[in-house]
């Protein structure tokens, strides 16, 4: 069992980690909504069906921790020590070499309904069926938030604003 | 004022008021010019639509994969069937950024590409291009064939695919 969860572990903890990156935009945030979800996922007692279920579920799971880390009262009466959440961004590690730090840090910068499909898309590579699964909305909405992210990614970029 | 225009407005055109007069000879050949010269507008009409439409599909085809480019520069005599042959469709193998050579994210234009170099040859070159409309296309490019100076988005990002494996 210890052996099931340490391979889970290792499997996924450095793409979780990206993704809560994107929406915590802060280290210690970031491990804590990862280390949050992998013990969910092992207190959870749903079926799970295949491995693209169980990633999927993670990934999910992720964003939502986030999300409700994000809206509690502590987090909005609280600034972060460190404004500049690139340097962290930084020491991230990708697959591939981005070179394009000003649109990465615009992305981030997005609301969080085009930030989530924005960066699985692009920065995770997941596919448009794929990401419409693991954020419970139609393909049809998560094209529709991919288009409109852009054009915000392009204001951000252009203006220095959303 | 307003009777007056209404009044000019339901006054019989010329040649019908001709073929009152008694000549219908001159009716039925103003009738006759006026048909010829109806059939030629509505012909040129036709031919400039389907032009504005040749040229807006192109264009578009061009802003989003850089395709046709070289063909459509006005005024320009270029080699439009150079480089072309370099390139083909593959079938899409759904390659990850860890297995590929060369990532390009393009966020402001929608879309990413994947390249790889193929494996047991010298020049072959697999990309993998990814649209946020849902597309997913796949190319395999002979880089020997492509020129130095194209400026077709596959094409080129074949070449630096090369330079970076």
């Amino acid at each position: 069992m210890e052996q099931k969860w340490s391979y889970l572990v290792e499997e996924y903890r450095t793409m979780l980690y990206r993704i809560a990156f994107s929406n915590m935009k802060n280290r210690a945030d970031a491990e804590d909504a990862v280390q949050e979800a992998f013990l969910r996922y092992m207190k959870d007692e749903k079926p799970i069906l295949n491995k693209e279920h169980e990633k999927a579920w993670l990934i999910r799971t992720t964003i939502h921790i986030c999300l409700d880390i994000l809206k509690s009262g502590w987090y909005q009466r609280t600034v972060p020590w460190n404004e500049s959440y690139m340097n962290d961004a930084k020491n991230i590690y990708l697959p591939y070499q981005v070179r394009d730090d000003e649109t990465l840090e615009a992305v981030l910068r997005l609301p969080v309904h085009y930030r989530n499909p924005i960066y699985l898309f692009y920065y995770e590579d997941y596919t448009i069926h794929e990401i419409a699964g693991i954020l419970n909305e139609k393909e049809g909405t998560i094209k529709t938030r991919l288009r409109r992210g852009r054009e915000e990614v392009k204001k951000i970029l252009t203006e220095g604003r959303p | 004022m307003g009777i007056q225009e209404v009044q000019n407005q339901t006054k019989a055109p010329a040649y019908q008021r001709k073929a009152k007069a008694g000549n219908a000879e001159g009716f039925q050949k103003s009738l006759l010019e006026n048909l010829r010269y109806r059939g030629q507008e509505e012909q040129e009409a036709e031919a400039k639509q389907a032009v504005t439409d040749a040229q807006s599909e192109t264009k578009q085809a061009t802003e989003k994969t850089g395709m046709g480019r070289m063909g459509v520069t006005a005024g320009i005599r270029v080699n439009t069937s150079a480089g072309r042959e370099a390139m083909q469709t593959a079938e899409v193998r759904h390659m990850s950024y860890e297995e590929s050579d060369h990532v390009r994210i393009a966020v402001t234009e929608g879309y990413t590409l994947k390249g790889k170099r193929e494996k047991g040859t010298d020049d072959r070159v697999y990309v993998e291009a990814k649209y946020d409309d849902g597309r997913l296309e796949a190319y395999q490019v002979e880089t020997t064939k492509v020129s130095g100076q194209t400026e077709h988005l596959i094409e080129r990002f074949a070449l630096e695919t090369m330079g970076e494996a």
